[in-house]
């Protein structure tokens, strides 16, 4: 009962971190391009007229928006299939994060428990498995929609995969050498220690051509630019999503992002140590976890006391700018971060001396790796979007023979030369 | 004939001929500045603005008042004349007040169009030192006068004087303060009062009726012949956006000259009037109420087979109706549907005083086409006679019971009455059927004018939209008496009546600008100059 | 990069690729395209006041006195319109969308004036060539109103007393 119980929560704490990190994602896209191209970007929704947050409401009031569209399906598409689609995109999108590990054991007296949600041997093979399913939804809500432009999204999409699958899975069979195992966990407990004593000993050291082949596979596997080719408004207006609406363009659009997600959880996890902290393993944490503990409330302190300094600064510069509730905000917002300077500060004059004990120390561990993959995470999150913005989009057969005749050959030499090495090396 | 050069090439021209005009055909049709020429007056010389250069004589000279002679060398381009222009353009600004934004001659005055080519373009004169003259009299029923704009070249006074012969208009006071204006006591009333208007170069003198209703560039013109009386004026109707705005005489010598007489030119008003017949009518229990068309029809085919086995068709024409609606009532209804041709009109109603001038007795435009083609003049007793329970009346445009009783009562002895018409009336409120048709403004056509002159005229403006032309009800009219007709077209009519009748041969070539005359004689009446 | 869509590659439809492995994948070009976007970013990051965007409906562009903006009629000293109802306005207007009516003035110095004065703002293309040819400066575009939104067709059609109380502060259409 209780390994369910367990089980559950850790779907659960994947879920929201997944739709957490995605309402951020759809923020940083729109806010990041804006930064980039130098606008300013989303900025009028609000909460109570006042709240706006830079423009992180939007996503909130964008999906309030989609939820109470009218739901329209096109009068010759198969229904079921077309129905379908989005659901799968989804969902395929959603599964593959079960053979993520997000953190290293809890352990709860005699109880271990590891946090990921699936202990599968196979690991990293059902990544390869599950990512290939999902130009099904692709295919299918193409084929489905029965219009010329989904349809050849679709097609397209679908050459795009099975061309770049093969780079992935070599330079993840390159990494199976390296570390000896397919499950990710215990690649990412590989990558823990330290190479040459002053690296830490991360995939992306060990196989730097194989983490760009990874990389560059990784960004055509999710649709994303320079290899959205599934979508090329240009010549197919939307791409294979054109005759959705409401809800369900609503799961396309967010499993983009949710397979970016998971996409940046393997990255960090195959080839940046995963939930590990560089330098510090789960030991020296746990035994120093008083004196971080400290260091980390202080510069919290610090930090909240710089924000909500920061923000009355601007309160003041800006008061009667707009000439109405929107001055509030950074009131507010500098009022709410100076209180947690002040729970900061209390807790550092409250708790010291810092003695957590061995359960606490632990618990303390745990959440700082978390907390470090969530960061890593959330990094290649923005690295898609960065992306996005800075390439333009390749032409059809610019990708083809990216794929083929350049990634191809070096995942093949890639792979080849690590295994003589790992043989040598043996 | 007389040898003369202008502007360096050799013409010739009569000797005696106004050199104005011999000019004018050497420019290829551009005429000399002027103001005060005009061909249908006296020669005045007053605007000076017509210089030329005549070689052998020092000073320039004025073509409007000097004639061909043989071996005359005349320039009316060099720097000279055009100089000497230019100055002359600018004594007339002297005390002008340029107010042309309010001013109703913008686009037709040829102060402006003269000074876009000879125009000084700074002045030296200040406002200040202008002298003021009347604004905005209003001098008679349709004219209003601003002697201000006035260029002095007296055209106007010679029109009264010469051409109607009534000598209302002068110039009073001397130099800078010589005005224009009418005789004390006097106002300009007579019957061709807003022929000045035309005449008049600049804004001076205006039409009341058209003022400030619309610029003068935004209307478009036909040709069209006046239907006010039978001399038939040529007139050029202007219109814009589907309404008319004025009518103004078009230059036919053989016919009215350059003129035309107020209630011609006002005629235009019944066209958009509230008298209209907008709609197609059916008597039914006694009241005439709106119907549409194919109720019309199948009711008056109904009433028709009605009036029983011994069933007659009436036909009254009207001088009125073009010569195709008459040509076509005759051959279609009366000719092949058998009906019986009463006449055109009531004889000696519709007349007048003939006044000597332009004005004719018979103030109706068609009289003439309407005899050629067989009709005649019938009596009210003649209209009784010819009635009858078994009887249908079909009328063309002629208001029978508005013009003589003893006319409307014979109308109560027929079966059934028909009227087609542009216009309520008298008639067409007795009528059973009204059948609405289009007024001289909204169709082509012909008139033959007291001279037996054939002349065309064209359509300017749409029609209501229920209304039809009268030859296409007249054709209709024939499908109910079951007889189709042989023109299928308005121009087949003119083409079918030139060649069936001797009368109207003469028209079988077309018709001319100036018309063309029936007998082929010159019988054309020589128009009295003053 | 020296590649064009002319070049041979496109000629031949991909027979063999002339270019280098790197470039094929354009490594060097992309760091340096990223490097561009994040200085970018980051700098905005910091420096988000001094962002060139102008917060609209709050903050108005000021441009200036040669704005040619909504139209107004300017009146005299009574009140009465100083337009002479000339037409002059109309018939210089490229998109045609002045329309008036005139009428006689009792007034002796004036004569004429407008009956009615229509201009349909969704077909002036504000061009301001009506304001250049009244010769009574009657007619002015320095309202300062550039938005001109209204939600029917109808309400853009305005009318000589609309234009002759039309001010900034006046009423929108
Ligand atoms: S007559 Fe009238 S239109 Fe001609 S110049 Fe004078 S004011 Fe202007
Ligand atoms: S009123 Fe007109 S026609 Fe008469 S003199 Fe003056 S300018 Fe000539
Ligand atoms: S601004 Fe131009 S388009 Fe608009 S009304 Fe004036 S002249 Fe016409
Ligand atoms: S140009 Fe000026 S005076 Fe003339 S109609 Fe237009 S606004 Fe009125
Ligand atoms: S036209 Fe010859 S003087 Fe006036």
């Amino acid at each position: 009962m209780a390994e369910i119980a367990w089980a559950l929560g850790k779907i659960l704490f994947m879920l929201v971190f997944v739709f957490t990190v995605l309402v951020v994602m759809i923020w940083g896209e729109r806010k990041g391009s804006a930064f980039i191209q130098d606008r300013i970007g989303p900025n009028r929704a609000s909460i109570g007229g006042v709240i706006r947050l830079g423009g992180l409401v939007h996503p909130v009031a964008d999906v309030l928006k989609l939820l109470f569209k009218e739901d329209l399906v096109p009068g010759a598409v198969n229904r079921f299939f077309y129905t379908m689609a989005p659901f799968v995109v989804m969902v395929i999108a959603l599964v593959t994060f079960a053979v993520l590990p997000f953190g290293d054991a809890i352990y709860l007296g005699d109880k271990v428990i590891p946090l990921r949600i699936a202990d599968l041997d196979v690991g990293i093979l059902y990544l390869l498995a599950i990512t290939s399913l999902s130009v099904y939804g692709i295919v299918l809500a193409g084929w489905a929609s029965n219009n010329k432009y989904t349809f050849l999204g679709g097609i397209r999409s679908t050459a795009q995969m099975i061309s770049y699958e093969i780079n992935m899975g070599l330079a993840v069979l390159a990494l199976l050498l390296v570390y000896g195992s397919t499950r990710v966990d215990a690649m990412v407990v590989e990558q823990g220690q330290l190479l040459f004593g002053f690296l830490p000993r991360w995939g992306v050291f060990l196989q730097p051509l194989g983490f760009v082949l990874f990389l560059t596979s990784v960004f055509a596997e999710t649709n994303r630019t320079p290899f959205d080719l599934a979508e090329g408004e240009s010549e197919l207006v939307s791409g294979y999503n054109i005759e959705y609406s409401s809800m369900k363009f609503a799961l396309f659009f967010m499993a983009e992002y949710a397979s970016m997600i998971v996409a940046a959880g393997f990255i960090s996890s195959l080839y940046f140590g995963g939930w590990q902290v560089p330098w510090l393993d789960t030991i020296t944490l746990r035994e120093h976890a008083g004196t971080f503990l400290g260091v980390s409330l202080w510069v919290g302190a610090v930090f909240n006391l710089l924000f909500a300094a920061l923000l009355w600064k601007r309160y003041r510069r800006e008061r009667g700018l707009l000439g109405d509730r929107r001055e509030l905000e950074p009131l507010v917002l500098g009022i709410v971060f100076f209180i947690l300077a002040l729970v900061c500060l209390g807790a550092v004059v409250i708790a010291s001396p810092w003695n957590l004990g061995e359960q606490g120390a632990a618990h303390f561990a745990t959440v700082v790796q978390v907390l470090s993959f969530i960061l890593k995470t959330l990094f290649f999150s923005w690295l898609f979007i960065w992306v996005r913005w800075t390439l333009p989009r390749f032409r059809y057969d610019q990708l083809m023979k990216l794929g083929w005749q350049l990634m191809l050959p070096l995942g093949l030499l890639n792979f080849f030369v690590t295994a003589a090495v790992v043989l040598l090396a043996r | 004939m007389a040898k003369i050069i202008i502007d360096g090439k050799e013409w010739e021209f009569e000797e005696g001929m106004n050199l104005f005009e011999a000019c004018t055909i050497a420019r290829g049709g551009e005429k000399l500045p002027h103001f005060c020429y005009h061909p249908g007056l006296p020669v005045a010389g007053v605007c000076r603005m017509c210089q030329v250069e005549i070689e052998g004589v020092p000073k320039l000279q004025i073509a409007c008042n000097s004639t061909v002679r043989d071996g005359m060398v005349v320039n009316t381009r060099s720097e000279r004349v055009e100089n000497t222009v230019r100055q002359i353009l600018e004594f007339h600004l002297l005390n002008h007040p340029v107010d042309c934004p309010i001013c109703d001659q913008v686009g037709e005055c040829a102060l402006q169009d003269q000074y876009m080519k000879y125009g000084l373009y700074e002045t030296d004169v200040d406002v200040g030192d202008k002298v003021m003259k009347h604004k905005a009299q209003a001098i008679g029923e349709h004219v209003m006068l601003d002697a201000e704009r006035c260029v002095l070249c007296s055209r106007c006074v010679r029109f009264t004087e010469h051409i109607t012969k009534t000598n209302e208009m002068g110039i009073f006071n001397r130099g800078n303060h010589s005005e224009v204006g009418v005789a004390p006591g006097l106002s300009l009333d007579n019957d061709y009062s807003m022929c000045v208007v035309d005449l008049c170069p600049v804004g001076a003198l205006t039409s009341r009726d058209f003022r400030f209703r619309k610029r003068v560039y935004r209307l478009s013109s036909v040709d069209s012949v006046c239907p006010g009386c039978a001399t038939g004026c040529n007139m050029r109707i202007e219109y814009a956006d589907g309404v008319i705005y004025r009518q103004k005489p078009r230059t036919n010598l053989a016919v009215n000259e350059y003129w035309m007489c107020d209630q011609g030119r006002l005629l235009y008003k019944h066209v958009g009037g509230d008298d209209r017949l907008e709609e197609p009518f059916v008597r039914e229990d006694g009241e005439l109420s709106p119907v549409g068309w194919d109720h019309l029809w199948s009711a008056l085919k109904a009433r028709w087979e009605g009036l029983g086995e011994s069933r007659r068709l009436v036909l009254v024409g009207s001088p009125h109706a073009t010569l195709e609606e008459l040509y076509g009532l005759k051959s279609l209804l009366a000719d092949a549907a058998g009906g019986r041709v009463l006449g055109h009109r009531l004889d000696g109603t519709e007349m007048d005083r003939d006044d000597g001038f332009l004005m004719a007795a018979d103030r109706t435009p068609n009289d003439q086409g309407a005899r050629r083609l067989g009709y005649e003049a019938f009596t009210a007793s003649e209209l009784h006679d010819a009635g009858g329970e078994d009887a249908l009346l079909v009328i063309l445009d002629n208001d029978l019971a508005g013009l003589d009783e003893a006319a409307a009562e014979a109308l109560g002895s027929y079966g059934a009455v028909a009227y087609l018409g542009w216009r309520e009336n008298a008639t067409s409120r007795v009528a059973d059927f009204v059948l609405p048709g289009l007024s001289y403004a909204e169709k082509d056509g012909v008139f033959v004018n007291k001279d037996g002159r054939a002349q065309r005229f064209f359509k300017a403006v749409d029609g209501p939209r229920q209304a039809r032309e009268d030859w296409r009800l007249i054709a209709e009219l024939g499908e109910i008496f079951g007889h189709t007709p042989t023109w299928r077209a308005h121009h087949d009519l003119l083409s079918e009546l030139s060649a069936r009748l001797d009368a109207f041969g003469a028209l079988a070539g077309g018709i001319g600008e100036e018309g063309t005359l029936l007998d082929g004689d010159s019988a054309a009446k020589e128009v009295e100059r003053g | 990069m020296p590649y064009s869509i002319h070049g041979p590659q496109a000629a031949t439809g991909g027979k063999g690729s002339r270019m280098r492995g790197a470039e094929l994948w354009y490594l060097k070009e992309i760091f340096r395209g990223m490097y561009v976007t994040a200085r970018h970013f980051l700098t905005n990051v910091f420096h988000m006041a001094d962002m060139p965007t102008l917060q609209y409906p709050d903050e108005k562009p000021n441009y200036g006195p040669w704005l040619r903006s909504r139209h107004r009629l300017m009146k005299r000293e009574d009140g009465t319109p100083r337009c002479v109802a000339c037409q002059m306005c109309s018939t210089v207007c490229p998109s045609d969308c002045i329309s008036i009516v005139a009428m006689e003035d009792d007034r002796p110095d004036v004569e004429k004036r407008p009956e009615t004065f229509t201009i349909d703002l969704l077909r002036c293309v504000y061009c301001g060539m009506c304001v250049e040819a009244c010769p009574c400066d009657a007619i002015r575009m320095d309202t300062g109103i550039f938005e001109i939104a209204a939600d029917s067709r109808e309400k853009f059609v305005v009318d000589l007393d609309f234009l002759l109380n039309n001010t900034t502060d006046g009423v929108k259409p």
